[in-house]
């Protein structure tokens, strides 16, 4: 019981759980780490990561754009990642043949324009910390209104995913048969695209618009490594997404206590730490089972 | 393909000689347009800058007639710590004969665009040094304690009289009008001490901490707190409940606001200040022109502070 205890107050650190940053970086993180798992293993099927990650350059534009009119953050990173997976599916992501090209062409503009945008935002306005906020996270400076935002938009993006799970699926993995058993694999690809710029928005919010591509890709991919099953693969990447998420949340808050300077470091490292350990174990089972037959080791 | 390879590294050369040219050009161009430009053209007149609008304002109050003063930093809308430098700024530097610049980090593009214009009539005069502060000082803004400014305007008297011999009487007396006029501004401040002593205040940054700490306010905020939104990173979740704690609990008379650094985190605390009615009033890093000078803004800030602390009024804006 002690020394339960004993360990419970050498992991969380006191005023954890009654810390208002914490309970809003909680929510925040867990909803962003949900969408950005569900969504991500499609993403990984679909084969389409790299446009994940464009997107978020986008969002990173429309975040900082944001801010420079006045607005919420996060209405930037959204409204600028839907904006993004319009221009994509113009320059035509939906193909394979050409597609790294057109989202590298996005990709490349998007950075620009947030480059110009976070300029103009540090130099013309009464703004701090504006590039560290976009490009990196202040989960524990997210204001409480943001919650309810964030928890509608993530139940927004989940159903979408739920609702065309069948298409969806058959349209990752196969598209030629989709399209020959009549999926309008187009439209699904376009709401798909809708339902990854919120994944990527929300989770531009917890960890910075640079990051989130980490939270989008890395559960998905440890999950796809540890199950075949879509089902199973779905809900491992949500428990790693989330769990990193709580955890990296956790060690931020009690980073504070490890050095005497009283400063807490930051939460998106130890998410994207959190993650990638993650993807590295979920990697043993498959090369373990690989020794066995044949060398004998 | 042979003809790729020789026809490569000629085009690359080309444009490096190209870039290299551009290069070496674009700084010249400044030079040249500054020498020509330069306010010397007008003599007995000393051009002057200030890095920030508050010391060029002390630098014309000095200088009266006999300088020509600019000011880089001045716009109250955006924050001075995320500055970056214009070529325009370069010129005026380049031309001068005096500048007044803060030191300690808060001004280091001076630095640069002084070695980048090397003038060796150019007498600069670096705050930190003259009050002999440590490079590891950290509240760089120095013009919020009351002995910064008066040895400012003496170090300035100086400049300009062994710049222009002949106006060192005028200098000396403009320097004793500026000295008299800082006392409304020293009165209030010791009102206030004597008054108020142990005053608990809350603040977003360090920007009018100097000043408080004069006006004899603990300033409960955690000085971590207070440099994290000063250097634009993220404050840690136990500081900013704490400033939210001090907020909410009633444990601080007065929020100081930096009007000119906002964040999302800085504007939450602002409205729990006001939701618990905590008075809010509004600081600022360079001196909100027009309307004000020097000894006004000051005296200002002590008086919104007065005003917070006795009646609860917020001042918001100055």
């Amino acid at each position: 019981m002690s020394a339960v205890h004993r360990l419970l107050t050498w992991l969380v650190e006191p005023g954890f759980a009654s810390s208002a940053p914490v309970h809003v970086a909680l929510v925040v993180g867990t909803v962003a780490a949900t969408v950005s798992a569900v969504v991500g293993v499609f993403t990984v099927l679909r084969g389409q990561s790299f446009a994940g990650h464009a997107l978020t350059d986008v969002a990173a534009a429309g975040g900082s754009g944001a801010l420079l009119l006045g607005a919420g953050a996060l209405s930037g990173f959204v409204v600028g990642g839907l904006l993004g997976a319009g221009a994509m599916d113009l320059v035509g992501v939906q193909r394979a043949r050409g597609r790294d090209l057109a989202t590298g062409v996005v990709l490349g503009v998007a950075t620009g324009v947030t480059a110009l945008v976070l300029y103009l935002d540090t130099t013309t306005r009464a703004t701090a910390g504006t590039v560290q906020q976009v490009l990196f996270g202040s989960i524990f400076s997210v204001d409480a209104a943001v919650v309810p935002v964030s928890v509608a938009l993530g139940a927004v993006a989940v159903a979408a995913v739920g609702a065309l799970y069948r298409p969806l699926l058959l349209s990752s993995v196969d598209p030629e048969l989709a399209a020959a058993r009549g999926v309008p694999t187009r439209a699904v690809g376009v709401v798909f695209m809708g339902a990854l710029s919120l994944a990527v928005g929300l989770s531009a919010v917890a960890i910075g618009a640079i990051l989130s591509t980490a939270l989008l890709v890395g559960p998905a991919a440890a999950a796809l490594r540890a199950t075949r099953r879509l089902g199973w693969a779905v809900v491992t990447a949500v428990v790693i997404g989330t769990v990193s998420t709580s955890l990296g949340v956790l060690f931020a808050y009690d980073s504070y206590y490890w050095a005497p300077g009283r400063r807490g470091l930051p939460v998106s490292f130890f998410v994207v730490a959190l993650v990638v350990a993650a993807y590295g174990v979920s990697g043993l089972p498959a090369r373990r089972r690989r020794r066995v037959p044949g060398t004998g080791r | 393909m042979a003809r790729s390879a020789a026809t490569k590294p000629a085009g690359a050369w080309r444009l490096g000689r190209w870039l290299g040219a551009l290069g070496a050009a674009v700084p010249a161009a400044a030079l040249l347009s500054a020498c020509a430009a330069g306010p010397t053209a007008t003599p007995g007149v000393v051009a002057a800058v200030g890095a920030e609008n508050q010391y060029a304002d002390v630098l014309s109050q000095v200088g009266g007639r006999y300088v020509e003063v600019s000011s880089v930093l001045d716009d109250p809308n955006s924050d001075p710590h995320g500055f970056e430098l214009s070529t325009s700024v370069a010129k005026e530097v380049g031309a001068a004969a005096l500048v007044v610049q803060n030191g300690l980090g808060y001004d280091d593009f001076m630095t640069k665009i002084e070695s980048a214009t090397p003038n060796p009539r150019r007498r600069v005069l670096v705050v930190q040094h003259l009050l002999g502060l440590p490079d590891a000082t950290r509240n760089p803004h120095l013009w919020y304690a009351p002995t910064t400014m008066p040895a400012v305007a003496r170090a300035v008297a100086g400049a300009l009289a062994a710049l222009e011999p002949d106006h060192a009487a005028y200098f000396r007396a403009r320097l004793e009008r500026f000295d008299a006029s800082l006392q409304p501004w020293r009165s209030a401040v010791a009102a206030f001490e004597a008054r108020y002593r142990g005053v608990a205040v809350a603040t977003t940054e360090p920007v009018a901490d100097d000043l408080l700490e004069a006006m004899g306010a603990d300033n409960r905020t955690p000085f971590a707190f207070q440099a994290a939104v000063m250097n634009g990173v993220d404050p840690s979740p136990q500081d900013i409940s704490l400033v939210h704690g001090l907020l909410t609990g009633h444990r601080v008379r007065v929020l100081c606001v930096d009007a000119q650094v906002v964040s999302s985190l800085t504007a939450s605390i602002r409205r729990t200040a006001l939701r618990a009615g905590v008075p809010v009033v509004a600081v600022y890093e360079t001196m909100p022109a027009p309307g004000y000078d020097f000894q006004r803004w000051m005296l200002a800030e002590v008086r919104a502070v007065e005003r917070a602390v006795a009646g609860g009024v917020s001042t918001e804006r100055l």
